[in-house]
């Protein structure tokens, strides 16, 4: 469904991504794991067009991204909950969620979504008139993803989700990770917390500095010590 | 002497043209000298604008104070005991430069702190409010009850303005009566105030400005006082300006509020746009464009346009009037000029750096070692001196810091042992950098404290604390893009050298042995970190190793004996990093220089560090060497999540 | 006049000034919300809505005070034109001179801002000369509480006084309603709040600013025409002063904050009023200034508005 293929992404001067290739086929939730500054959110923001690679190429289906405007890209079925939530922070939640539904066009289909959002996060229905900057981490994470999963995407992009969530809410949110997917969601995970990423993921991408060291089954990369070395820099 | 002609050559035409003039009879004398004044207050715009990157829309206000101070000292009409002597004008106008440049200094010290934008529309307010008060001012009665203690004071002569103007004098020079006096006068001043600002650019000062309009808060870590600093550009400015406003006033013989309204400050700002901010040349060449168009352009084309409608009978263009045209002109220029070639005429064009092959290409980035032997001498004195040795050489302890709800630090300890390089990792958000910055002075702690070789850091502003030896990089580089690589390293020397604006005018041989010493040291350092022969390349064109370590030798140049490094090795590949490491190295074996650096290296930091501390939602979770933080458990928690070492623990168990 | 009538009588003038300060200080505050830009133009806009609006009229026919039937019929006509024409203006100005520059840095901009403020000021001065138009008393001025309520009085209420207040106010609610009801006024929040995110959620950033721009436009074209109507003058550089002072609204409300702006513009009203009445209208201007001033040092995020640390 998702292919990159050697993608080079600069930050001006800075190459962030050296040749990056991966590929997410439909129902699966596969993983972009790796330490800080490795390249996990370029990666999702070349995705999305935010930023352009200078080489190599996404496609989406078969349709190349990397030469479509972002709302473009939203439009053919991705949507993302971004790294540090990103919620709008003066707008109240519904507000929030019916923004994720912005660019769909089946506007009928809105509503039912949104009953579906919040029986999925029983506690944003309580906080619906809330704005959002007064949610906690946990309850914007929440939000985060209930407003992605209001734009009905085929794909969902989802950025360290665990970011300052405490253990409980962390295993809470894979656990709903997971249930949307069963649903019928693709998701790419990108995240620092490599055990809970690869316990719900079924495949796994290591990336470093840039570069994909490692790639696997979910399960193999958990059993192996490989992965505590490379966030680590044991050699 | 190829260089000297065109400059001999226009000096001559500027000197014979009155003359010659005169001999034609073309009468442009007059016109011509007020246009040089107007370029005049141009180039002391230039100052503000250029090269201090101040965008100042109300220019004209210090304009109006050199005329009205020369009014006020030296008017009959306003009673002032100077008029009437031979020495009043050449007295006056150094009052009136002082005068506005102390107004500089009033309004500038409130306000200069204030964001780009917004002073913009601070500037142009007090571009409103000086007219305003000259223009009420004329009559000025205070009344407290039936008391009167001032009663139809004239302070301005109000609407009416001040006529007559007391005149400069000298023997047998008549500048009652002729406008080649007036013309050579302000020649001579346009002479000196170029000659001046030249040196001002070139000089340890003009760095500083510089440095500050291409990244105010880098400044700010390398050692500039961005306050005072900018403070200083606005009151030469100021002066300039007033200068400029007194000759006029003398000139002219008549100063009215309206001469002083805000399109003045606007076309001032054209001049120095169109040309170029920054450039010597480029505002004088605006100023001449502006002026010329102004005057001659616009008369000559209405002109033609009224012949060619008399002839063709279309009496719409018979009776146009091109002058009236003016405003849109200039408007429709400083649009074109923004969106076409916002560095103006003359200045230097910013292009992107080009993309070369080598770039795309992996693993044949080369990164010169760094030599040993190029080492400063005097950088490894500095770097020896200082507190007994024994003593850690930054002790934090317990520092808070909360922004809102959010606790980024939370009673955080911290300690730099003399000689050591301690590396700081921990997950994202985890307050690394907030940790720096708090040591550095950008932001301000709620508590703890911080020991610097003995002495507290805080309250200290940024380039306080350079000043003290600390020096830092940034995540993202902040070089100074449009200066050279060797500017950016003398910038980096400012807090050493100690030249000011009289020092840098008249340049004694005690500043320009400074200088000297200066550049030696930085091409020392260049040639140290390995960019020997790169000295008069942009900063922005430099390769992304290259930048990183040119922001190595400006931190070295602020003679740091701490160096704060904020992610080093971010997106360099394994060749590169592992050069800098050789380089950290080295700066603590021969040096003794002291480091604390963040790092998601890993490989690097755990590589080169001598201890190791891990933070994880602003709290310490973890100090140790290396190979013990790699094993602690809650550090791998931290990083790879919950559980992650009892997990492998049980699957290598169960194996 | 007994003191308390003036002072009451300058109290209703201030608050139809403040109407007017208002709908122009929601342009400035709606555009700098979205893309930080000190629209320096956007006083001159309208200024071009008062010439328009007479032009509009004078094509119309009406040159005399309406009465009844054309005031229900023309009225609205030249309302909604002239709107539209400031808007399609204002839309027109940001693609030409502000768009390219979306990237650059804050001041760039502003410059060129400014280069457009001299361009319209210099267009209106050569379309109707220097000295101050005449604008036909189109509206019928009643006193009304001698007419409608018998009542003598020296405070002079009319209902042009009324006309600012009904023409405002709706303008003002059915702003309200777009910006918070309305799937694009959401967008234009959301965009103001968080652009590289409104941008993930499929909003067509570009698109969204335009209409920025389209609203602002339309907001100070009615203020030009109210304008017109109340004071039956005209000048080619009233765009400056009243976008000045309107500036000053939107910055003491909280630039950015749209309740800010309208309180901030009926503040700078009362007080532009009570000073020209009390202190001298020579010095009103500096004092306006002064307060812009003191606002931007102390307190930039304005009365109302979040303070937003800058990040290192």
């Amino acid at each position: 469904m998702l292919e990159l293929a050697d993608v080079h992404t600069y930050y001006g001067n800075i190459r962030a991504l050296r040749g990056i290739s991966l590929s997410v086929a439909p129902g699966e939730i596969v993983t972009l794991i790796g330490a800080n500054g490795a390249g996990k959110t370029t990666t999702l923001r070349t995705i999305l067009g935010t930023v352009r690679p200078r080489r190599g190429t996404v496609r989406f289906n078969g349709q190349r991204l990397d030469t479509l405007t972002t709302d473009r890209i939203v439009r053919l079925g991705i949507a993302q909950s971004p790294e540090g939530r990103r919620i709008f922070p003066r707008m109240t939640v519904l507000e929030n969620l019916e923004l994720g539904a912005f660019a769909r066009r089946d506007r009928e289909a809105i509503a039912p979504d949104l009953e579906r959002a919040f029986t999925l996060f029983p506690r944003l229905r309580e906080r619906s008139a809330q704005k959002g900057g007064t949610l906690s981490g946990g309850e914007q994470q929440m939000l985060a993803i209930g407003r992605a999963l209001m734009a009905r995407p085929a794909l969902l992009l989802l950025d360290e989700p665990s970011m300052g969530l405490s253990p409980i809410l962390v295993d809470a949110i894979f656990r709903i990770v997971q249930d949307i997917n069963r649903q019928g969601t693709t998701i790419l995970l990108v995240e620092q917390n490599a055990r809970m990423a690869l316990r719900v993921a079924h495949r796994g991408y290591v990336i470093q500095t840039g570069r994909i060291v490692l790639h696997d089954a979910a399960a193999a990369l958990l059993r192996s010590d490989l992965v505590r070395k490379t966030y680590l820099g044991e050699k | 002497m190829r260089r000297g002609l065109p400059w001999t050559a226009l000096l001559v035409a500027l000197i014979l043209y009155p003359f010659v003039d005169r001999a034609l009879g073309f009468q442009t004398v007059h016109a011509v000298s007020d246009g040089m004044i107007y370029v005049l207050l141009a180039l002391g715009l230039n100052i503000v604008v250029g090269y201090a990157g101040l965008l100042d829309l109300g220019y004209a206000a210090f304009f109006a104070i050199g005329a009205y101070s020369m009014g006020l000292l030296n008017s009959p009409v306003l009673g002032s005991p100077l008029y009437g002597h031979p020495w009043s004008f050449w007295l006056c106008i150094w009052l009136a430069a002082a005068v506005s440049a102390l107004l500089g200094v009033v309004i500038g010290a409130p306000t200069l702190r204030v964001r780009g934008d917004y002073l913009a529309i601070i500037t142009l307010g007090f571009g409103e409010i000086i007219p305003v008060a000259i223009r009420n001012l004329g009559d000025v009665t205070v009344e407290i009850g039936s008391w009167r203690p001032i009663e139809r004071l004239n302070l301005t002569g109000g609407e009416n303005g001040v006529n007559p103007v007391g005149r400069p004098y000298l023997p047998s020079v008549p500048f009652e009566t002729d406008p080649v006096p007036w013309y050579f006068l302000i020649l001579i001043i346009g002479a000196a105030s170029l000659w001046a600002m030249n040196r001002l650019r070139d000089s340890r000062l003009g760095r500083a400005w510089m440095a500050i309009r291409e990244d105010e808060t880098a400044a700010d870590c390398t050692g500039v006082n961005p306050i005072s600093t900018k403070l200083l550009a606005f009151a030469l400015g100021a002066s300039f300006s007033g200068f400029a406003g007194s000759v006029y006033a003398a000139k002219l013989q008549a100063i009215t509020p309206g001469a002083f309204e805000f399109q003045v400050s606007i076309m001032l700002l054209c001049m120095v746009v169109l040309g170029g901010a920054g450039s010597l040349k480029g505002v004088i060449l605006g100023g001449m464009l502006i002026t010329l168009f102004d005057r001659v352009v616009l008369t000559q084309t209405t002109f033609m346009v009224r012949a060619f409608g008399r002839t063709t009978g279309v009496t719409a263009l018979a009776t146009a009037d091109l002058t009236l045209w003016r405003w849109f002109f200039f408007g429709l220029g400083l649009v074109l000029v923004m969106l076409l070639r916002p560095e103006g005429l003359v200045g230097r064009r910013v292009r992107p750096a080009p993309i070369t092959a080598a770039d795309l290409e992996d693993g044949l980035e080369v990164a010169p070692a760094p030599r040993v032997d190029a080492i400063p001498a005097w950088l490894r004195e500095r770097a020896q001196g200082g507190v007994a040795a024994a003593t850690p050489i930054l002790d934090v302890r317990g520092v808070t810091k909360r922004f809102g709800g959010v606790i980024a630090l939370n009673e955080v300890d911290l300690l730099v042992p003399r000689g050591a390089i301690i590396g700081l990792i921990g997950p994202n958000g985890a307050g690394k950098t907030t940790l720096f910055n708090v040591v550095t002075g950008l932001v301000r702690p709620d508590g703890g404290r911080m020991i610097f070789d003995g002495g507290s850091l805080v309250g200290l502003r940024p380039n306080a604390i350079v000043a003290r030896g600390i020096a830092r990089t940034f995540q993202s580089i902040r070089l100074f893009q449009n200066m050279t690589v060797l500017e950016n390293v003398l910038v980096g020397e400012h807090c050493r050298l100690a030249a000011s604006v009289p020092g840098a005018v008249l340049r004694p041989p005690s500043v320009i042995a400074e200088e000297g010493r200066a550049r030696v040291r930085a091409r020392e350092l260049l040639a140290f970190v390995g960019l020997g022969g790169q000295e008069d390349e942009l900063a922005r064109n430099l390769p992304y190793g290259d930048q990183r370590r040119l922001e190595i030798a400006r931190a070295l140049a602020t003679e740091p004996r701490l160096l704060l490094l904020d992610e080093p090795s971010a997106g360099m590949n394994p060749r590169e990093a592992e050069t800098l490491t050789e380089l950290i190295g080295l700066l603590r074996r021969e040096l003794a220089l002291s480091v604390l650096l963040i790092e998601h290296h890993m490989e690097v930091v755990m590589g080169i560090s001598d201890r190791i501390t891990v933070l994880d939602y602003g709290t310490r979770i973890a100090e140790g060497t290396p190979a013990a933080i790699q094993r602690d458990p809650r550090v791998i928690e931290a990083y790879l999540g919950t559980g992650y070492e009892q997990d492998l623990a049980g699957r290598e168990s169960a194996r | 006049m007994e003191w308390w009538e003036v002072l009451v009588q300058q109290t209703i003038n201030g608050l139809t000034r403040g109407a007017v300060f208002a709908l122009i200080a929601l342009g400035y505050t709606m555009v700098y919300g979205i893309i930080e830009l000190i629209n320096f133009a956007h006083g001159d806009v309208f200024m071009l809505g008062l010439f328009v609006s007479l032009s509009w009229f004078t094509l119309l026919g009406a040159t005399k005070t309406l009465t009844g039937l054309q005031l229900v019929t023309i009225l609205p006509l030249v309302f909604l034109l002239t709107m539209l024409t400031t808007a399609a203006l204002n839309v027109a100005i940001d693609r030409a001179a502000y768009r390219p520059l979306r990237r650059s840095t804050r001041l760039a901009p502003l410059i060129t801002a400014i280069g457009v403020s001299f361009m319209l000021e210099n267009v209106a001065l050569l379309w109707k000369g220097p000295a101050p138009i005449a604008y036909p008393d189109v509206f019928p001025s009643v006193d009304i509480l001698r007419e409608w309520f018998g009542v003598d009085s020296a405070i002079f209420v009319t209902t042009k006084d009324l006309l600012v207040v009904g023409a405002t106010i709706p303008l003002m609610l059915a702003l309200h309603y777009f910006v918070s009801r309305t799937t694009w006024g959401k967008a234009m929040r959301a965009t103001a709040q968080d652009r590289e995110t409104a941008e993930a959620m499929g909003i067509n950033v570009e698109r969204t600013i335009l209409m920025t721009f389209f609203i602002g436009g339309a907001l100070a074209g009615a203020a030009g025409l109210i304008q017109g109507m109340y004071y039956n003058i005209g000048q080619w550089w009233m765009g400056y002063q009243a976008g000045l002072r309107a500036f000053t609204a939107a910055v003491l409300g909280g630039i950015g904050n749209m309740t800010g702006a309208a309180l901030g513009g009926l503040f700078i009203g009362f007080l532009s009023a009570w000073s020209d009445q009390y202190i001298s209208a020579r010095w009103t201007n500096a004092i306006v200034f002064a307060i812009l001033i003191l606002v931007l040092v102390f307190r930039p995020h304005g009365l109302m508005g979040e303070q937003t640390p800058e990040k290192v």
